[in-house]
Parts: structure tokens; sequence; C-alpha cells
């Protein structure tokens, strides 16, 4: 049996080692590029765009993740620590935001804030009819679109945060005669601080990596230049030494979050502990509760998918819905099936080793796999690119260069789901049914199979739902006739065709509501 | 016996993913682009927008029967593309938006020289390559488009007067990854000098501030809205904006045209066939109908350009093309340009 179980052990072993090759290939390849060119390359990217470019990215990075910090930590505030009719609901509703790509937000955006658009009409209205609004597309425009769809991440960690916070320091303190504000601010605050950071480390990272909003409102970050400079030089240079920086910066925030996070658990595991009781609101708190959050939602999800809704039922829009949109649809759907279910398949035998068989190697595997994270939508395309040109040239232009790309991608995502999954099937599970007469292949359909089911499907979905919404990315790599729904969405709405660009927005965003019901039952960090 | 259901578990895994990686492998380079057989369909890689070339496309599959698949993208990047798939690109056709592109696709030796009386006989020669490995289809000035509300005409003169500090956060400009920018820029290098090109490329980034653009149209919209008093594009997206809101108050200006000027920037969009296609009949026949009077006709209609074909008017609400001068710089010599244009770009720092 021994003797079996290793011959059967190397071949997986080989094929870990082959997909975290996979994964790690490429990044090294693009790294190794950017280290390799000329001197002159690096001083005249160093002198004109890197100090702006990073500038940039670190601002817009910045005031996204206090405006996230203030919107994120007060929903998540007043929807665990008050009582008022229809809280459960707004509890809730305040993920939806998720549900909209950075894109299409940002082109909603660039028409609500644009020059002659309704919010200006609602300003000229009350500051009198001269009066001008900032331009959606800056970085205050930028950093808007951004927080509004983002604060959710900050929302959801520190809503878990309050709700399995250990009651009893808070009693403690307010027992001792400290004031209900002072308690916040010296004992919840301090309590949850490793979450709020994990999430805004999330959120930074998120911004760090858009290519969607930035690219539509014209917001000079790294991602995009890296994504100009793909699509505007002969040469990829330029575009793989911005892709350095670029990681670097991910990584760092990487590892931020991760080191948050980690630290976040030690505070919720301490002992038994009852709920925190909700503070019941009369109606003056009812109405202010609900308007501030009516307020919030509203500027994220709700004006926006109105607006999508109304435009996707436009003349114009209802042209466009003809056999070519379908074809659009089923690109979208044919990729996305084919990116998660390699996803899954790639990332099965790194999550599986690594949990059976802990060993450095395997785990570090696993670790290359978390790869994706630190690689942009840009970067992941300018990797697979540089590398199939250099060692399998046959495959460039397929397919299947997309698809490893997005498995690049989007693998972090899966294995999130995939990883806990797996390590439910501990050994004891199955030498139980063994013992009690079922044989192997009744253990596997019975036992094994149903335990990491949901996991898969978690895995599988989150996957699909991400590629189907991935922008750079596609553009870059997609073979002739294989436009996406994203790719429509941003070629009309890049020219401002915001009518035409509505309906397959709209779609994204429909398909992409049950996922959230997942994010909010688990997986909240693979939007 | 500690593990007997995972050395199951591992055997299953293993042959099961490489049976499927094996098949994804094996499907990969001859996967199907589209349900419909891709096999016989022309397919074109397109650095113009699609809205301005599928009409004149569907016309030719309506007169001929022969599909087309579109992969429209930036012309850059799909000449980046034709260069690593090499002899393995699927496309038949390139169709830009810059003739430098095209030729440089030439010099790199991607696109197939053509013997056609056709061509010789509707394009003049300074607008085609010499061995006809590409061939003009439409002419296009970079112009500058102005509100007519904000500015007066006899403001403007040359392209190079918009680095004046006057017009400071009151001109759109396309950014730098654009090809008829780099284009213009060359050009502009060529007549007089690095060194007054790089004063205008300073002060164009200084006015334009965050007004850069992707997108021309976008450009005419800002002007139209009175966001900006002007900006520079090519001639047809303000004619193109202007067929569809009449009112709206934007104008052409045709810069460079006063005494000693340099004339204003010409570029051509054009076409060339991919070395390697399989269907070099349909190939031709599409060069043919484009180049055509009634394909040229189609051009000038819907697009608002230039058609090159002498006998073609252009649409009356042109600036008549005899009434102004172009720039004196061979079409060929901008992909030569190219390069140092891009360089002197990066330094001046154009977004």
């Amino acid at each position: 049996m021994t003797t079996i179980r290793q011959q059967l052990s190397s071949p997986l072993q080989l094929v870990a080692l082959a997909s975290a090759g996979l994964i790690i290939l490429p990044l090294g390849y693009v790294m190794a590029q950017a280290l390799s060119v000329d001197a002159v390359v690096w001083g005249r990217l160093w002198t004109t765009r890197i100090p702006e470019l990073l500038f940039n990215t670190v601002s817009l990075a910045g005031s996204v993740a206090v405006i996230t910090l203030v919107l994120g930590v007060s929903t998540a505030w007043v929807v665990t620590r008050l009582e008022f009719p229809g809280r459960r609901f707004w509890e809730g509703a305040l993920v939806l935001p998720l549900a909209m790509p950075t894109y299409v937000l940002a082109y909603l955006y660039s028409y609500l804030l644009g020059f002659g658009g309704p919010i200006e009409h609602l300003w000229q209205f009350v500051a009198g009819p001269q009066a001008r609004l900032f331009s959606p597309h800056s970085y205050l425009g930028a950093t808007i679109v951004m927080a509004l769809d983002t604060f959710p991440f900050v929302y959801l960690l520190t809503r878990s945060a309050l709700l399995n916070m250990n009651l009893s320091f808070e009693e403690v303190s307010r027992a001792s005669g400290v004031s209900r504000l002072w308690t916040l601010w010296r004992v919840t605050l301090p309590l949850m601080r490793p979450s709020i950071v994990a999430g805004l480390a999330l959120v930074i990272l998120y911004v760090v990596s858009d290519f969607g909003a930035v690219s539509l409102l014209r917001y000079q970050t790294l991602t995009y230049a890296v994504f100009q400079q793909m699509t505007g030089r002969s040469d990829n240079s330029a575009a793989s030494i911005l892709s350095l920086f670029l990681v670097s910066l991910a990584l760092l925030f990487l590892v931020t979050e991760r080191w948050f996070r980690h630290r976040s658990r030690f505070y919720q595991t301490t002992g038994h502990y009852r709920s925190p009781q909700r503070h019941q609101c009369g109606w003056p708190g009812t109405v202010l509760a609900t308007g501030y959050l009516s307020v919030i939602l509203g500027a994220a999800f709700a004006v926006p998918a109105y607006l999508l809704v109304n435009w996707s039922f436009s003349m114009q829009a209802q042209a466009t819905l003809d056999g070519r949109f379908m074809g659009f649809v089923s690109n979208s759907a044919l990729l996305a099936a084919f990116a998660a279910t390699g996803g899954v398949l790639i990332g099965l035998p790194l999550a599986y080793l690594a949990s059976r068989r802990p060993s450095w190697l395997n785990l570090g595997c696993l670790q290359a796999a978390y790869a994706g994270y630190v690689l942009p939508g840009p970067v992941a395309a300018l990797a697979v690119l540089v590398l199939f040109t250099k060692l399998v040239p046959i495959l460039y232009g397929s397919v299947l260069v997309l698809i490893v790309a997005y498995v690049i991608h989007f693998l972090p995502a899966g294995l999130q789901s995939l990883e806990p999954a797996l390590q439910q099937i501990t050994p004891n599970l199955e030498e139980v049914s063994r013992s009690l007469g079922l044989n192997v292949r009744d253990t596997w359909r019975r036992v094994t199979l149903p335990l990491v089911r949901n996991g898969f499907i978690v895995a599988w979905v989150l996957m699909f739902l991400q590629t189907m919404k991935e922008l750079p990315a596609t553009l870059l790599l997609r073979p002739v006739g294989f436009d996406t729904l994203a790719i429509r969405v941003w070629l009309e709405a890049s020219e401002e065709y915001y009518q035409l660009a509505a309906p397959a927005a709209l779609l994204i965003v429909i398909v992409s509501l049950p996922a959230l019901l997942l994010l909010v039952s688990k997986d909240w960090r693979a939007a | 016996m500690p593990y007997p259901c995972a050395a199951s578990l591992a055997g299953r895994t293993v042959s099961l993913w490489l049976f499927v990686l094996t098949l994804v492998l094996l499907a990969g380079p001859d996967f199907p682009p589209s349900p419909t057989s891709a096999a016989d369909k022309l397919i074109i890689y397109s650095g113009r927008a699609e809205r301005l070339i599928k009409p004149v496309l569907d016309a030719f599959t309506a007169k001929t029967g022969i599909q087309v698949e579109l992969l429209s993208s930036g012309t850059t990047e799909l000449l980046n593309r034709l260069k690593a798939e090499g002899d393995r690109t699927p496309a038949d056709i390139f169709i830009t938006n810059d003739a430098g592109s095209l030729e440089l696709a030439r010099t790199a030796g991607l696109l197939r020289p053509l013997n056609m009386r056709e061509i010789d006989r509707a394009i003049p020669q300074q607008y085609r390559a010499p061995d006809n490995s590409w061939v003009g289809l439409s002419g296009r000035f970079w112009i500058i488009v102005y509100n007519t509300t904000q500015v007066k005409p006899d403001q403007l003169r040359s392209l190079l007067d918009l680095a004046d500090p006057k017009w400071k956060d009151k001109i759109a400009i396309p950014n730098s990854g654009s090809e008829y920018l780099q284009a213009g820029v060359s050009v502009i290098r060529a007549t007089y000098g690095d060194e007054r090109t790089k004063q205008f490329l300073v002060g164009l980034r200084d006015n334009g501030g965050n007004q850069v653009y992707q997108k021309s149209s976008q450009i005419v919209e800002a002007v139209a809205k009175g966001q900006v008093a002007i900006g520079i594009v090519n001639h047809y997206y303000v004619y193109r904006h202007l067929a569809m809101q009449p009112g709206a108050p934007i104008a052409v200006f045709m810069p460079d045209q006063q005494e000693g000027g340099m004339g204003s920037i010409m570029n051509v969009a054009g076409i060339g066939v991919i070395k390697q296609t399989k269907h070099l009949e349909s190939a031709k026949l599409l060069v043919e109908f484009l180049v055509a009077q009634a394909g040229q006709k189609l051009f000038a209609d819907l697009d608002k350009e230039y058609p090159l074909h002498s006998e073609v008017k252009a649409d009356p609400a042109l600036i008549e093309r005899k009434s102004f001068r172009a720039a004196q710089v061979p079409l060929m010599r901008l992909a030569e340009l190219r390069e140092p244009t891009l360089t002197l770009i990066e330094q001046v720092g154009l977004r």
C-alpha cells in the first residue's frame, strides 16, 4: 500500500509543482524582463512617469481608504448596535455595491457628475446657473467612485468584528463609570482595529489594481499606465518596469492585510460570550439612521441601478439586443466557465497537498498560487503574453492564453473556498467509513464528496463571476470573435454611448447578485 | 494502511486533471472562434473605431456574400499582436487609422504587396506604399475644433499657437497613445525640428491639464458642451457630431494655412493584406470594393472623411478640399519618425 501511495503521490506532486510553476513563471518572467531593460529607459521613466504615477496611485488609495473607513465603520455600527424598523434589510442591502463592477459605476458617474449632467443641474438650481461642479474625470471623481464601490469590504469586516466582539470589555468600561463615547473610543475601536485595517488593506489592494474605473475616468494610475504602455508602444519594456512597481506596491498591501487579519483572529476566539445588545431607537433615531443609510446606498447602488434599468429599456439600447448581443453573452459564459473549471482543477491538487501533506514544498506551491492577488489584470495579461510568445508562440492568440491569464488572476479567490473545504476531510472520517464496511468508491461518494462539494461549488461560482466581469486582460488577450459583455460595456462607455452600454452592464450586475449571497455567507474577500 | 482513500482520491484527481488538461491543450489552438464556421470568414484586425468601419464592411458582405469577422482594438496593439503571432496569425486584413502603422507593418514584413490595376487607377501614388502593401482609403486632417460661442476663428491660426498660456484649461487633447497624435507630432518635428516641437508639447501639456481624452468623440463632445473652448481632433469627428446634432455650437478650423505655415496635418486610414492570408481572393475583393467609387463614397458619406479617389466628392458639409494646403511630409516617413517622436512625447511627459 505504501508503495502505491508513493507512486500516486509523486504524479500529484508533479501536477502541483507544474501548476505553481504555471502561476509563478509568468510573474518571474515579467520581473526579469523589467530588470533587464536598458538603464536609459529606466532613467527616462524615472524622471518622467514614475513619480507622477506612484503619487497618483498612492494618493487615490489613501483618499479612498479614508472615505471607506468612515462609510464602512459607521454603517456597520448602525446595523449592529442600533435596533430600528428595516434594520435587517439594510444589513443585507449594504453589500449590494459589490455587485457593480467599478467600470459600470464609473461610467454611470461620468454621466451623473458630468458636465451638464443631472447632479450639476441640481447644484445649479441651488447655487445659481453659473455654478460648476468638479469634473468626474479627476482625482476627486475617481475617489468617489472607488470609495462607493469598495466600502462594503470595510463594512463586512467591521460588522463581523462588532458582532463577534466580547461585550464584557465594554461592560467593564461602562461599569467603571466611563462614558459611552469614551468607551467607543478607548475600548471598542481598538478591539476592532485589526479587522478595520485588514478591510482597508483590501480596499487599497483593490484600488491599486483597478483598471475599469480609472480608465473611464481618465485618472492616471500605475495599472492604467501599464495598459497604456502595452497598447501604445511597440515594445513592452516600459510596461514591465511599471508592472514591477505595481506588483511591489500590491505586495506591500497584501502582506499588511494578511498580518492584520491574522491578528484579528486572535481577538475573536476567546471564550464564550453573549451577543451585543442593540440600542432601541425612537422615531428620530430611526429617521436619522434610515436617512443616512439611504443616502449612501442610493449613491452607491440605487441611483446607478435605476439609471441602468432605464437606459436598458431605451430605444437605442433595445435595438442592440440582437443575435450579436447573444453572442457576447455566450462568449462571456463560455470563457468564464472554462476559467472557473480550470481554476478548480489547478487549485485542487495545490490545496489538497497543502492540507494533507503540508511539507514546505507543498505549502510553497500553495502560496505561489496566491500570486494572482498582486497581479492586476493588465500585468497578468502582460505576464502571460510575454511568456507565451517566448515559450509556446504557437498558442499565442488562442483562447487558452486568455484562460491561463484568468486562472492566474482569480485562483486566489477560488482557493479561499477550496482550502477550507479540503481541510474538512480529515483522514479519520474516511477511516471510520472504511472500518464500517464501505469500500473505497462508496467512501469517496458518500463521505468525501459531500464534504468538499459545497466548497467546490462556491469556488467555481466565484471564479466564474469574476471572470465574467474581468476587463483589462480580456481587452488585451481576446481572440478574434471573443468580445464579452464586459468588453462591450467598456467600448461603448469609453465613447460615451451610455445607453448602448447599459444592457450588457445591467446583465453583469444581475448575474453578480447571487454571488453576493455567497459573499455574505462566507467568502467576502473575493469580489 | 493509514490513508486508504487519500491514495484513491489522489489517483482520481491526477487522472481527471491530466485528462482535462490534455483535452484543453488539444482543443486550445484550434478553438473555434465563434459558433459559425470561421474557416471561410475574412478575419479583419481593425484599429478603427468599430462604428466607423462596420457599416462599410456590412455593405461589402451584402454585396459579395463574404462574411467578415472583426477584431476592433488599438492600432499599435494590433500591430504588436500581428508581430507576435507571426506566421500563425489568423488575420487576413489589417485596417488602421494611421499610415505610419501600416508602413511599420510593411517594414516588418507582415503585409503582402498587391499588384492590382484597380488600386493604381483609384488611389493617387502618395497615399499608398510603392508596392501597394498598404493602400490609403480615406484622408483625415488633424484640425482645431472650437466652440463657436466661446471662440472666434480669427483667434486661431496655427496648431503651434495652442501652446500659448492663454489657452490654459481651455483645450482638450488626445492621450499620447493615440496614433494620430503621434503622427501629428511627427509631422511637426519633421517641419520645425525637435526643439520647437518640444516647446509646443510642453505648452500643450500644461494647457490641457487633465483634459486628456482617450477618444476623439469625447473631445468633440466636451467642446460642444462648452466644457472646453477648443480641442485637437481629426476633422470627421466634428462633422459626425454635427450630422447627429445639427445645432451643436462647434466648427472646424483648418490650421497652419497662414503665409509660410506648414499646412494642415494629413493622415490616411488604410488597409493592408496580411502576407499569410489563406483568403487572398476574398481579401483582394475587399480592397477592390473599398477603393472603388462606391466604397469610397461610403467612407465619404458615413464617416465624413475625404475620399482619396479623385472622382469621388467629399460630403458637401466639409471644407472644400481644394481650399486648403496639406503639410508636405510624405506618409511613408511617419514610420521612421515614430520612435523618436514617442521618446520626445515621453520626455515631455504627455499623458
